[in-house]
């Protein structure tokens, strides 16, 4: 019954709630898209880098004069390292997690057939220095390491049929075996342009491991790392991890640079000087534009929000206004004031209900254009309901003061100026 | 007549300051967000070089073998050129200039004491460069063609680094220390900087990077200096090497100058042939007719320098400016209604549905000039923060007059648009009817 005065009401006056359907559409349409930006934008940020970030200095930016470092500049490097008071551990590394300079990619294939493009992390001992933690299986052994440099070529050493020992994360060992049990089995690398067809046993896996491409760290992707069993050679990259006693904070960084200076210091391009900061410092450097684009989400987001809730206020206030006299003679009749604020409140929600249907369908439909010329993601539908949910509650909540105003309308009204 | 409606609409504006300054506001950040973003979108896609753009062509070859995967990285190596073909093209001579240039950053020593050392970002290059593209001199001139085959240590500085090294532009014949070898100044150039900067590797910064020095290409391959492009091998190492001279590494870029049609054509067919000649040797295992010519534009075009988070933001702005259009309809529209009765009465006293229509469109009108102006300074806040903004294109974020002029008719057409549905709604309203009922 009351549903059809609803509706007989809306047909008869169909421009103002076209134009709210309309705004609500519109409105509701970008938020998903946005909401769904915003995610994309925070996955990284949120993803769990897996190492210890409190104990964990980053070393990087050491340029070396004329020839690259040694072997033995590199392995002495290690060992100063380790002596300094206050250090636990150090490794010597190419590829650590917010150190973007040495990247390497690879393409994984598993036991179940999928490809997975991962970033792969060089150095001994990285597990213990890193402060991963291993659910399955165990740290690469110390025969099991071999040089990664200039002099040795990649698989000098190997024995073709061995294969190289391999620690992947969870998440990987989930996605490419399809029981997710994937100690000990197989796996190849697709960018083997070698064609020398190693392929590499997973012999531990870690809970979690940041990849180094950031840019990358999305829709799950955050995980996609592995440890290989190399110890860095010759290089002309040169990294070190360095983990600390915590307690020993600022003391303990001016020591590790003090030491870095003094042994490489010399072998360093003039006017070069190494990067050492501690883990968390880079992640805020590393996340900077993030950060920014996700203001500029929020100040569209909240933008979009304020006028579209004004709008709504503004015409329903309106129509409330023109309708003065009417909602009098229904409380003429007996009808009570909150009868008038639920009639209010329905007949927005019959209005935004129709908005929201034609927002998500617009949602949809325009991130499809989207992707088409921009290579984007798709927007999953999971998006859609949040979106309409956050229209839903923000209309109610524009509309509840001009239906308190209608509410508050004295039966009287209906006998005046008649 | 007009300044009637000006003055009515001054009135009925001023009566309900909230609401006309929320229409206001609305307009003016729709109009904002947009046009920072079309303004960011517009500078982005700009011709860096437009009086010599269209004579400019970069040769593109394939000569990766057939089994080569690209893997993840997204990173083409075939868009670079190796330094056989690189050469090849260079002797040939078939362009009216050509040039092969990499990009390569050097720790620069001042000469002057109580100066800084810095790295510099430079470009390492043939001869032919600075008539390419008509690079402008303060001092000296280019080497010679002589200077590239015996790697003559000569170096060009621009304005920026001469000051920065010497603390002072005029140093044409003095020594700069590069790296870490010594170079005869030959030439001083004014600032120069095409943005993007089409002929740099694709990887780098091209809307930052500005080149500070220039020296010799073979000076860079005979001492190995660093470059700081992609710089992508395939094959076996040993078989091909994979130092910078390898035949199986791409790092450099090449462009040429090509005046007529008829030069582009041949030497497209060139190149074509080239590829063929280098097949029928068993160095290119791909179809000859992988070769091609890219115009300027059309190569940035393939380049996709515009990220796709600045597509992503002006379609979001523009949604944005929509939604505003859309709620200031609405607003315009409860407040016309709400004035049916001085409509009417108006109407009764003889003024057409055409007077009226006019009456409510300069109100409108005017909304959109206010918005416009607030969207103007909304949009110089916008680009302010985006060149404050980590990012390569931060630099080069201005608004230049055309944009200007093009923000103010967009805010007011976008209003007077919007204007336009609750105007001719308001002007139908039956004065009899209106007139009875209250």
């Amino acid at each position: 019954m009351s549903m059809r005065i609803h509706l007989s009401v809306l047909r008869r006056h169909s421009l103002m709630p076209a134009l709210v359907v309309l705004q609500v559409a519109l409105a509701c349409a970008i938020l998903c898209n946005v909401l769904f930006l915003v995610q994309q934008k925070l996955a990284p940020l949120l993803a769990p880098s897996g190492v210890a970030t409190d104990e964990l200095i980053l070393v990087d930016r050491m340029d070396s004069q004329a020839q690259p470092w040694t072997a033995a500049e590199v392995r002495r490097g290690e060992q100063v390292l380790r002596e300094v008071p206050g250090v636990r551990d150090a490794s010597a590394a190419f590829g650590l997690p917010m150190v973007p300079g040495a990247l390497m990619d690879m393409a994984l294939q598993g036991g179940n057939g999928v490809k997975i493009g991962v970033n792969g992390y060089l150095g001994a001992g990285l597990v213990k220095t890193l402060g991963l933690q291993l659910v399955a299986g165990r740290d690469f052994l110390p025969d099991e390491y071999h040089d990664f440099g200039l002099d040795g070529d990649g698989s000098h050493g190997w024995d073709p049929v061995a294969q190289q020992p391999i620690i992947i994360t969870r998440a990987l060992a989930d996605q490419l075996f399809d029981d997710g049990h994937a100690l000990g089995k197989l796996m190849s690398d697709l960018h083997d342009n070698q064609g020398n067809g190693h392929g590499y046993r997973v012999v531990g896996i870690v809970r979690h491991l940041l990849r180094n491409q950031l840019g990358l760290a999305t829709d799950g992707r955050a995980d996609n790392t592995v440890l290989l069993a190399r110890r860095i050679g010759s290089t002309s990259i040169l990294n070190f991890a360095v983990r600390v006693d915590p307690s020993m904070h600022d003391a303990v960084l001016k020591r590790v640079a003090a030491a870095i200076q003094r042994e490489f210091g010399a072998r360093m391009k003039e006017g070069a000087t190494a990067r050492v900061s501690f883990y968390s410092e880079r992640r805020a450097q590393a996340f900077q534009r993030q950060r920014a684009a996700l203001w500029l989400f929020a100040g569209v987001t909240l933008a979009v929000v304020i006028v579209t809730v004004i709008g709504i206020m503004g015409l329903t206030g309106f129509w409330v206004q023109k309708r003065t006299r009417q909602i009098g003679i229904r409380r003429a009749l007996g009808a009570r004031k909150v009868d008038i604020l639920r009639y209010f409140l329905v007949e927005n929600l019959l209005i935004v209900g129709v908005g929201i249907a034609i927002g998500m369908l617009l949602a949809s439909l325009g991130n499809r254009l989207l992707m088409r010329h921009y290579e984007l993601v798709h927007l999953p539908w999971t998006y859609l309901p949040w979106g309409a949910l956050v229209m839903v509650i923000l209309s109610q909540l524009a509309v509840l003061g001009p239906a308190l105003r209608a509410s508050a309308v004295p039966p009287v009204v209906a006998t005046r100026s008649v | 007549m007009f300044a009637y409606y000006m003055d009515l609409a001054l009135r009925s504006l001023k009566r309900n300051p909230v609401l006309t300054a929320l229409m206001v506001l609305a307009i003016g950040l729709g109009i904002g967000a947009s046009m920072t973003m079309i303004t960011v979108l517009h500078v982005m896609t700009n011709d860096p070089l437009p009086e010599r753009s269209t004579h400019l062509y970069t040769p593109h070859l394939d000569p990766l073998p057939l089994d080569y995967s690209h893997g993840g990285s997204g990173i083409d190596p075939s868009d670079n050129l190796t330094w056989p073909d690189a050469m090849s093209l260079l002797r040939a001579h078939r362009g009216v200039h050509q040039a092969a240039m990499a990009g390569g950053t050097l720790l620069a020593l001042p000469v002057q004491s109580g100066l800084q050392a810095l790295y510099a970002a430079g470009r390492y290059t043939t001869a032919d460069f600075f008539a390419l593209f008509g690079v402008p001199f303060e001092y000296g001139a280019g080497w010679s063609a002589a200077d590239d085959t015996a790697g003559a240590r000569v170096v060009v500085l621009s304005d920026e680094l001469a000051r920065k090294l010497f603390g002072r532009a005029d140093v044409v014949g003095r020594t700069a220390r590069l790296g870490e070898l010594d170079y005869r100044v030959v030439g001083v150039v004014t600032r120069w900087d095409p943005a993007p900067q089409f002929y740099a590797d694709s990887t780098g910064s091209q809307f930052s990077d500005i080149d500070t020095f220039f020296l010799p290409l073979s000076v860079a391959v005979n001492e190995d200096l660093p470059v700081s492009g992609n710089e992508s091998g395939w094959g076996d190492d040993e078989k091909t090497g994979s130092s910078k001279r390898g035949a199986a590494m791409s790092w450099l870029q090449f462009w040429v100058q090509l005046d007529t049609p008829a030069q582009v054509a041949d030497y497209r067919q060139y190149l074509i042939n080239y590829s063929a000649q280098q097949k029928a040797l068993g160095r290119f295992q791909r179809p000859p007719t992988n070769a091609t010519l890219f115009g300027l534009m059309d190569w940035l075009a393939h380049q996709n320098l515009v990220p796709n988070d600045v597509h992503l933001q002006l379609w979001l702005a523009l949604g944005f400016l929509f939604v505003c259009m859309v709620n200031i309809v609405a607003l315009l529209l409860a407040k016309f209604l709400r004035r049916s009765g001085e409509i009417s009465v108006r109407r009764a006293l003889g003024a057409r549905r055409r007077d009226i229509f006019v009456q409510l469109g300069v109100e409108s009108a005017l909304i959109g000039v206010a918005g416009g102006t607030l969207g103007l300074a909304i949009a110089q806040l916008g680009l302010w923060s985006v060149r404050h903004r980590p990012g390569d294109y931060a630099r080069i974020a201005q608004m230049d007059p055309s944009m200007l002029a093009g923000t103010f008719v967009l805010a007011v057409l976008a209003s007077v648009l919007a204007g336009l549905l609750p105007a001719w709604r308001a002007c139908r309203v039956a004065p009899a009817l209106q007139l009875k009922a209250s």
